[in-house]
Parts: C-alpha cells; sequence; structure tokens
C-alpha cells in the first residue's frame, strides 16, 4: 500500500535518532496536563514511516497512560556533543510489542550514549543509571512521525523540517 | 512522604540538562530541553526563557508543565508538576539567571546564542521521584552547618574591622575550605566597590576597584543578590570586564587599574554575596575556584548567612565607643620622643586634588578617601609634628569629603594602611586602640600639592 506523500524521515535523521542521542517524549492528558519520560532506544521502521522508541514501563506509566488515551506523541532527539536536536511529532503513537532484538537495541543505545558522553565531562555512571531498565520492563511505543522541527538551539529552533500527512 | 524543592536542589543546578514538556491548547505534546532551572523558593522554580518558541507559545496557552531533572551524583530523577505564573525581564532573579546562563552557555559552546530574555516564575504543584536505579550518594564535602557555626563563634570575637576581615578569610580557608576570597567595600556614591582584604592570590589587590554593575561582583552589589556561577563566563569576568569599561570610558580611568584586581587565572566557579546591613549593601565578599560547579545552593545558603553576620559585626563596629586613647587622641598632642627621627634621602609625596591621588617619588600609592586622609595626615604632621590622631576626628574633617555619613572610615584607613605596607613606603599607620591611630614616618617629607587642573 503506498501513500501520497513521501516518509517525513530522511536516512540522515533516521541514523541520527537510531544513534548515541538522548531521546525524551512527551505526551497529553485531556485538561493540558503534560506527561514526559526518558527513552531507553529508537528503531525506524524499514519503510522510514514509523519510529519506534523504547522506554521502562515503570517509569513511563503517566506518559503510557496518556498515549493509550488519545495516541499524541511528541519525541525529541538531541547530541549532547553538538545540541543537534530533532524532535518528531505524531498523533497515532501506540504501545505495540516488543521485537526480538529490542532488548540488545536498548543495551547498546546505552552504550552509544554514555560513550559519547564521556569526553563531554559527564558523569556517565549516574546516566546509565537513569537510563537502566530491567528486560522486563521494556516497552515500545510506535507513531508515523507527521511533523518534524528542527530544535538544536539558535534562531532557527523551531522551524517545521516539513509537515507530513 | 512529599518531596520538598529544598531537598532536591541539587538538581538544579544544570550538570545534566533538565527537559520540559507542555501542551499546546489543541492538546499536541512539545518536549524541549532546558539550559536553567532556578530554585526560587520552597514552592517556586524559574525557568530561562531565550526564544520565543514551542515551549513559550504553549505555556501562554496553557499554563500547566513538567520538568524532568536529574541528580548529578545519584542519577535520582525527578519530575516536577509546575503551573506558569509570570515572568520577569529585570530584577534579582533576572540578574542572577542571566549570569548563570552566561556560565552555562560558555561552557557548552552557545555564548552568543542563550540570551536571557525573561525568568519564567512557575508554581511547583508537585515533585515526584522516577522509580529507577541510583548510584550511592558520595560522602559529603563539607558539613556546612558546623563550619557556618564555627566561623559565626570565631568572628563574635573580633574587636575590629581588620582583624574581622582577616578572621572571615581564614575561616573561608579553614571551616568552608575555599582558598580564594576577596572583601569588597562599597563606595554607594562612587558607584564602585574597593578591595580591602583578600586570601589566596599572587597579590593582594587591596585598593583594586570595581564598578557597579561590572562583573559578578558588581552585579552581586547593584542587584543586592548572590550571584553564583558554575562555569567561566568571559561576560561576568571582572578582570574583563575592567579592561572593556577602561576601553569604554578611555584614559582618565587610568588610576583604577594601577592596582591589579587580584583574580584566579582558571577560575570556574565563582560566588559573590552581598554583606548588608539591614537592607544597605557594606560590601561584597567574593569567593572562586578552579573547579567547575564548585558552588552550590548549599554553598550559596552557608555564606549568605556568614556575610549576614559579617554585615551585623561590621556594623556594631563602626558604632563601637572608642578606646579611651581615641578622646584624648583630639587633644593636643603630648611632647614625646620621637623614636626613630626621619632620616635618610627626602621623600617627594605628591597630593592631585583632582582625585585626591598620591605619588611618592612619583609612584602611584592610592587615590579617593584614603589619598585624602593620607594627604591631611601629613599636613598635620607637617604643620605641628603631630602623630596621634583619632578616626572620630577624621570622619569630621571637612578636608576628606567621606562620600556618605555612613562610610565606612575603618575599612578606608585598613586600605590606606596595607597600600603603606604593599608599598613599602617610609610611612605607615599603626593602630594604638579602637578607633585611634599613630602616623609613623620615616623619612623626611616633601609634600607638593597640585590643585584642580593643575
Amino acid at each position: 500500500m503506498t501513500q501520497a506523500l513521501p516518509p517525513l524521515l530522511d536516512d540522515d535523521q533516521a541514523a541520527f535518532i537510531c544513534g548515541g542521542v538522548s531521546i525524551s517524549a512527551a505526551a497529553c492528558r485531556g485538561g493540558g496536563l503534560p506527561s514526559m519520560a526518558r527513552a531507553t532506544g529508537c528503531r525506524v521502521a524499514a519503510d522510514k514511516r514509523s519510529i519506534t522508541i523504547l522506554l521502562s514501563a515503570t517509569a513511563s506509566a503517566g506518559l503510557i497512560d496518556d498515549v493509550r488515551r488519545n495516541g499524541a506523541i511528541a519525541v525529541v532527539f538531541s547530541l549532547p556533543a553538538d545540541h543537534r536536536t530533532l524532535q518528531f511529532k505524531g498523533s497515532d503513537a501506540r504501545v505495540v510489542p516488543l521485537e526480538p532484538g529490542d532488548e540488545l537495541l536498548a543495551a547498546r543505545y546505552v552504550d552509544a550514549f554514555a560513550g559519547g558522553l564521556e569526553p563531554l565531562g559527564y558523569p556517565t555512571p549516574v546516566i546509565r543509571c537513569v537510563l537502566a531498565c530491567p528486560a522486563d520492563d521494556l516497552t515500545a511505543i510506535s507513531f508515523t512521525p507527521s511533523a518534524a522541527f528542527l530544535q538544536t538551539p539558535g534562531p532557527d529552533a523551531g522551524n517545521a523540517l516539513r509537515s507530513g500527512a | 512522604m512529599k518531596i520538598k524543592l529544598d531537598a532536591i536542589r541539587a538538581c538544579l543546578d544544570g550538570a545534566i540538562p533538565g527537559t520540559i514538556a507542555t501542551c499546546s491548547a489543541d492538546g499536541t505534546p512539545n518536549m524541549a530541553y532546558l539550559s536553567q532551572v532556578q530554585y526560587v523558593d520552597a514552592g517556586h522554580v524559574a525557568l530561562s526563557y531565550q526564544f520565543f518558541n514551542t515551549t513559550r507559545r504553549n505555556i501562554l496557552a496553557n499554563p500547566h508543565a513538567r520538568v524532568a531533572v536529574i541528580e548529578p551524583e545519584t542519577g535520582a530523577h525527578y519530575r516536577l508538576s509546575l503551573q506558569y505564573l509570570r515572568t520577569e525581564q529585570e530584577g534579582p532573579l533576572f540578574e542572577k539567571m542571566k549570569a548563570k546562563l552566561a556560565g552555562i552557555a560558555s561552557h557548552t559552546g552557545m555564548a552568543g546564542v542563550f540570551r536571557l530574555l525573561g525568568a519564567d516564575i512557575y508554581r511547583v504543584l508537585d515533585i515526584e521521584r522516577v522509580p529507577g536505579e541510583t548510584l550511592p550518594p558520595p560522602p559529603p564535602r563539607a558539613n556546612l552547618l558546623a563550619a557556618l557555626r564555627a566561623s559565626a563563634e570565631q568572628l563574635c570575637l573580633c574587636t575590629d574591622l581588620d582583624s574581622l576581615l582577616a578572621q572571615t578569610l581564614t575561616c573561608l580557608e579553614i571551616h568552608f575550605d575555599i582558598h580564594h576570597a576577596m572583601v569588597l567595600m562599597l563606595d554607594a556614591p562612587n558607584a564602585r566597590l574597593y578591595t580591602v582584604a583578600s586570601r589566596g592570590y599572587a597579590q593582594s589587590g587591596v585598593g583594586s576597584e570595581i564598578a557597579l554593575g561590572d562583573g559578578v561582583i558588581g552585579v552581586a552589589a547593584r542587584e543586592k543578590t548572590p550571584i553564583r556561577i558554575g562555569h567561566f563566563a568571559a561576560e561576568y569576568s571582572y578582570t574583563l570586564a575592567i579592561r572593556d569599561n577602561l576601553q569604554r570610558s578611555g584614559l582618565p580611568l587610568q588610576l583604577e587599574t594601577e592596582i591589579p584586581l587580584p583574580g584566579l587565572a582558571g577560575s570556574r566557579s565563582q560566588l559573590a554575596v552581598p554583606i548588608r546591613a539591614g537592607q544597605r549593601v557594606l560590601g561584597i565578599l567574593y569567593v572562586e575556584s578552579p573547579q567547575d560547579l564548585r558552588f552550590g545552593y548549599d554553598d550559596e545558603d552557608a555564606l549568605v548567612s556568614l556575610a549576614g553576620g559579617l554585615g551585623a559585626a561590621i556594623q556594631l563596629l563602626q558604632h563601637a565607643p572608642a578606646d579611651a586613647a581615641e578622646r584624648s587622641a583630639s587633644a593636643p598632642p603630648a611632647a614625646r620622643p620621637d623614636p626613630a627621627p626621619a632620616a635618610g634621602p627626602v621623600l617627594e609625596v605628591r597630593h592631585y586634588a583632582e582625585n585626591d591621588s598620591i605619588f611618592l617619588d612619583g609612584r602611584y600609592l592610592i587615590k579617593g578617601v584614603a589619598g585624602a586622609i593620607l594627604w591631611a595626615l601629613l599636613n598635620d604632621f607637617a604643620a605641628s609634628g603631630r602623630t596621634a590622631f583619632s578616626n572620630r576626628e577624621l570622619r569630621l574633617d571637612p578636608r576628606i569629603r567621606l562620600p556618605d555619613i555612613s562610610d565606612n572610615l575603618e575599612a578606608r584607613l585598613i586600605l590606606l594602611g596595607r597600600r603603606l605596607v604593599e608599598h613599602q613606603a617610609p610611612i605607615r599607620i599603626d593602630k594604638t586602640g579602637r578607633g585611634c591611630f599613630e602616623l609613623r614616618i620615616e623619612r623626611p617629607l616633601a609634600l607638593l600639592h597640585t590643585p584642580h587642573g593643575g
């Protein structure tokens, strides 16, 4: 089945968000109360039409609850070394089953992220602690990115890269 | 147990950047990084407003926000539920955040990009501890309360300003493990601060000056609030501030840099705390360190308390009754044997009325009130051989023109005394009791006066 628009993500962006970047997600409850959680890994579908983030179900309980209610999500990806930051939003977010290899993906993500922080002088054992997630607590949320924003600090921050369907 | 904001302030110093989640009016979430979460009081935080971005649009439409912060040593992760109240675009909180942001910007390569437009004040509705692993906290560096108590007890015993300032600097070293510190007094009418005591620098810098509003010290004095920076920030570096100020104003200020401000070449953490007596700022207690993020909220609290005691003590000493010697000092001097008559080559003492600057054999010594004091003392000595003087008569002496009735004359005398010692001048002022001192002249003097425009 083909869609009218090309995928919102390009190859470079897909590689960026699957690398050693900081990942945080936000959702929204009726009444305008935001919820938030840190993610511990990301994968992009082969057709680049969906993004899946991995999270600790316990630490993300509020966000998961809100996603289940209305599907709205915003996920920001930022590389500490140069502050390059991208945000993707979607309205069809849902909790999906883990795929084989997700546990390994989460472990590799923590290594990549902590490894990138070490030369910057960040306390990496602390970062590992924050991102630690027992295997049986790992969960996944998928969404179709419908809007992308450049958020690298500076005058262009907040500019929409392109709006999807 | 409800988590108190006071208990998690270590999360707010920006070692690990926080994040903020907001929702637009139509319920679209947004996530952004925060460069700064500032503790305001037990129920409020302030976030830096730097760009008109989605977060900004969202909180103006929907005041609810959630902020995640991480304790940098243990990894304890907290989420704060916040309600936006208002934005401040000037004043002490704004200046505090602006200075801190300058340090963060410089540290993260964002100097010139980060600019504080406002301090957004939020009410803290709730604090949630996010479940997860943590590391054991490192052993505490020092017990700041114990340090404060020990210092307070020692400062109480000081009977004059000179020993009070010296003891304060000693207490910082011994009890607080702070090895680079200075005390500056405020000359309010001239909008300047002058250094009266310092510790931990190659040059004492006593007598060096900084303009109100310049650097960490000048901003703290102008805003009457502590200013704390955790990383080097060029725009708040007082040595650079002085240089820029000079470049702006040209040559007439030249004397201001004759005595360089002491300073740590690799200073990374800086904290300037106002020394107050009631609402009035008397001066600044300034500390610095070559370590990043050396001074936290607790250190700031401790030094604010220490400076509070120091301010009260300065005020008390200023109004303390003088020794009997002061009362007799105003009487005509008793004929006394001169223990060491002035000998050797004549010392040329030149006084410029324009700024009360004094040069000894062509070398700059001092200016301003301290210069006027020395000139009056030397003239009295030349006229009558008088050597015994009292603070009280100087305070009333029309030749000295204290800028302000509340001016701390004793601080000016400490400054003058130190400068004479550091200059190795053959002129000294020796304290002979509370509120009185003696002039000691070791060489014959030639007093030369250059009037205004001379």
